[in-house]
């Protein structure tokens, strides 16, 4: 082939190659979501969070604009850790999203080598908050907080809790030492509804933990509940933090919130946020929520990164109380 | 009551309702007989499934999973002295020594009857204790829980006849293994070197896999040869008097449907005591002791009884107060969860026909699936006759990849190899591995308990007498331990006599 002509060919092709290098136009661009999303538990089947993802799963998918399914994906273990660094190291493409106890993850980070960093994941809302409330065996002598405080002069109360790693276990400190009741812990139970048990049974004297799970043993005549955590009661009989004149009892909370890997972008969030907030307001959720005392309180993106700030900022307030050992 | 009763059966007399009960029966079956999945992981998986349907057809699919997992994991206890589900180890221990002498299925037919027994009398007794469930719960507290794994620990060691230093030591081994991991009592890490997989601890399920599948394929490939010792034995034509075996040893059966229910009930505990402990006491109670481990057929009837009754009773705490009985149970739950079922004291009352249904639904799938074990006796019983080259890889790498499906974990597959490596070498020296297992069970629930019993009464022993169970449970206790001792007592009271009569020579 004579030079020129052969230049001109070498040139074009070279041309049209770094042409279809060349950054490609929007509508080769992903239309997210273009693949399943998985929405990771860090619990196995069967428990409270479980339920809670399970249930709006179905609803999400239709408020995505393509196509897609939402997996429920248990990865229990280490008390929600091995779930958050799933989550903490996930590709940012919004096809790896989950679901956190807040602050009890918080308190796993806190442990030393947890590989994650909760400030630094994406927030992206909230699917629900649970109050702490205190209660009593149905049988027990006592049935006022100021007969807790009666006791709590002549021996320290027994309280029934999970370990140290539990958010129980740091809500009943915290609840006590607001009441001004000195506290003693039965350690060791190993979920809420062992040692909510254990004061049904009369292990203890009193058990701290979230609402919905003591509405449901007082429906059964099993407990008596005599205050709640929160500024207005929503249990007929039981005082509230106002009464009791503690507010900050009502900061005492179980936050569901979700979030995706660090670096998500803007418009993925949206998105997820989005679908997240009308599955929560669908009909078949609502009948769900009623029917299994579960409370929907969605939030923003940037609602929930408050929150999560606020939750740890409570929990590094009460942390030397917390770590003096009691 | 009876009307109660009948409207379960009624609600599951329903084409629907029947046809996912067999659907779950069949899923019950496959899954309960690879080892390493099991009634929790086919429970899981279906969980997804059940979403669009009533709730009294997920119950029907669960209670048909449930009701036949235990036949499934007994097919494999005895062919292959792999257990598809813990509970099944007891079976492997005169279950495989009888297949590998070609009466493989004469055990599998013992096996399902009892399975089918022990299911009807655990759901007979499940229904009579319903009413007075929330109550009899109740009595059951850290200090009970605590002796009752003593109870395990102690009947386990006394079965390990003329093995009783190597029991311990193995049985020691179990309690240390079961340490390691986050406490929760005192909040420590103990043991777990950094290694992040260690902090809930030695995972049960991997460790049986390695110690029962995995060593026992290493040791088949050591020895060669097939399972059955001889081809020409292997007589899958004794099935039905397998069944009928069952029928012949009615103290046997009763026993462990018993115990099944009794240790069913306890939350925590689970299949696994119930099944040993139920083969522990049919020991004792024989007169021939020595001839378990060897091929008893007893040793399959007792704690196959116990498997099917536990499954009805474990139902009890799990719906009176939400506290699974199990890992199957725990699932169970959030499959109820989902359908808006709440467990509690209030679902005993308002959801009666829902429980009842289940009950019934859990019975005849286990009556099914032994019917449907019986029929797949004969071809399952070639595997008995198949070269270990072949077998042994095929059941190594399904036990490792069953071990792994539990959760994704890798650990687990480590696990199941180190506990593979550990169990040959058991197997090799003659060290008994059913301690082991039961330490690993028992052991974190005895210290947990301990502790809390300890901060229940302020770090006096007076609790253990004061309260009526646990006395019971001490006196137990004291008669197990003793019972070797006054055998071996009344046995030379009764020989010195004899011996007396004897000419001087």
């Amino acid at each position: 082939m004579p030079d020129v002509q052969r230049r001109c060919l070498l040139v074009s092709l070279g041309m049209s190659g770094a042409a279809l290098m060349l950054p490609q136009p929007a509508f080769a661009a992903a239309i997210y979501p273009d693949k399943n999303i998985s929405f990771v538990i860090p619990d196995g089947p069967g428990g409270g969070f479980d339920s809670y993802v399970r249930a709006i799963t179905p609803a999400m998918q239709k408020y995505l604009s393509q196509k897609v399914t939402v997996v429920p994906t248990n990865v229990p273990g280490a008390g929600g850790a091995r779930a958050a660094n799933e989550i903490f190291r996930a590709r940012p493409d919004g096809a790896t999203i989950g679901i956190f106890n807040v602050p009890g993850i918080y308190i796993q980070q806190e442990r030393g080598n947890a590989g994650f960093d909760l400030e630094k994941l994406t927030w992206i809302g909230r699917l629900g908050v649970d109050h702490y409330g205190l209660a009593v065996g149905e049988n027990s002598p006592i049935k006022s907080i100021d007969d807790l405080k009666a006791l709590a002069k002549q021996r320290p109360v027994k309280f029934t809790s999970t370990g140290p790693a539990g958010t129980a276990y740091n809500a009943t400190l915290i609840a006590a030492h607001l009441l001004g009741i000195r506290a003693q812990l039965i350690t060791g139970y190993k979920g809420s509804r062992d040692y909510v048990m254990g004061a049904v049974r009369g292990d203890g004297d009193a058990v701290v933990t979230a609402i919905p799970t003591l509405r449901r043993m007082a429906a059964g005549k099993t407990l008596r509940i005599i205050a709640t955590f929160e500024e207005h009661g929503s249990v007929p009989g039981a005082t509230d933090a106002t009464a009791l004149g503690q507010p900050e009892l009502a900061s005492i909370t179980l936050q569901r919130l979700v979030a995706g890997p660090p670096g998500l972008s803007a418009d993925i969030t949206a998105t997820l946020a989005d679908a997240m907030t009308k599955a929560l307001a669908a009909p078949e959720v609502e009948a769900w929520a009623k029917k299994a005392d579960a409370g929907l309180a969605p939030e923003s993106p940037e609602q929930a990164a408050a929150t999560l700030k606020e939750q740890i900022a409570f929990y590094n307030k009460w942390k030397p109380y917390l770590k003096a050992g009691h | 009551m009876l009307h109660v009763w009948l409207s379960g059966i009624e609600s599951l007399l329903q084409l629907r309702e029947l046809m996912f009960l067999a659907l779950g029966m069949a899923i019950g079956l496959v899954f309960g007989a690879i080892p390493g999945l099991g009634g929790s992981t086919a429970l899981a998986l279906l969980m997804p499934l059940t979403y669009g349907l009533e709730p009294f057809t997920a119950l029907a699919l669960s209670g048909g999973v449930m009701g036949a997992v235990p036949m499934g994991g007994s097919i494999t206890a005895i062919l292959l002295n792999a257990p598809g589900t813990a509970p099944n180890a007891a079976t492997c221990i005169d279950g495989y020594p009888l297949a590998q002498q070609g009466k493989a299925g004469l055990a599998i037919g013992a096996a399902a009857s009892a399975n089918s027994l022990g299911g009807i009398i655990g759901t007979i007794s499940v229904l009579a204790v319903l009413p007075i469930a929330k109550e009899l719960v109740l009595l059951f507290g850290p200090p009970e829980f605590f002796l009752l794994a003593i109870l395990g620990l102690v009947v386990v060691a006394t079965t390990s006849r003329g093995k009783m230093l190597r029991g311990l030591i193995t049985g020691g081994f179990g309690l240390m293994v079961a340490f390691i991991g986050y406490n929760n009592v005192s909040g420590d890490v103990r043991f777990t070197y950094g290694v992040e997989y260690l902090w809930d601890g030695v995972r049960l399920v991997p460790a049986l896999i390695g110690l029962f599948a995995v060593a026992e394929m290493i040791n088949l490939m050591v020895k060669g040869g097939t399972v059955a010792r001889d081809a020409g034995t292997v007589k899958i034509t004794r099935m039905m008097s397998g069944v009928m075996e069952t029928f012949r040893h009615p103290a046997t059966v009763l026993r462990g449907s018993i115990v099944g229910t009794v240790v069913g009930a306890i939350p925590g505990v689970g299949g696994v005591v119930a099944s040993f402990l139920s083969y522990s006491l049919t020991v004792q109670a024989s007169k021939d002791p020595d001839s378990f481990g060897k091929g008893n057929i007893e040793g399959v009837i007792a704690p196959e009884a116990a498997i099917n009754a536990k499954d009805g009773s474990a139902l009890i705490p799990t719906l009176a107060f939400g506290i699974p009985g199990g890992a199957e149970m725990a699932v169970f739950l959030g499959i109820l969860v989902l359908h808006g079922l709440q467990p509690g004291p209030l679902m005993l009352i308002q959801n009666q026909t829902e429980i009842y249904g289940l009950v019934w639904a859990l019975t005849a799938s286990c009556i099914l699936a032994s019917c449907v074990g019986l029929l797949l006796v004969r071809p399952l019983a070639m595997v008995t006759l198949v070269d270990s080259e072949i077998l042994a890889p095929v059941v190594i790498c399904i036990a490792l990849v069953g071990s792994f499906a539990i959760d994704g974990q890798i650990g687990n597959v480590v696990i199941t190899a180190v506990f593979g490596i550990l169990g040959y070498l058991m197997l090799r020296f003659d060290y008994p591995r059913l301690t082991v297992v039961v330490a690993l069970v028992l052991g974190g629930t005895a210290e947990r308990s301990f502790h809390q019993t300890m901060m229940m009464n302020n770090g006096g022993w007076s609790i253990f007498v004061d309260r009526w169970v646990s006395a019971l449970l001490l006196a137990a206790i004291v008669i197990l331990l003793g019972s070797p001792a006054l055998r071996m007592l009344v046995h030379r009271l009764r020989a010195r006599p004899i011996a007396a009569e004897k000419p001087q020579t």
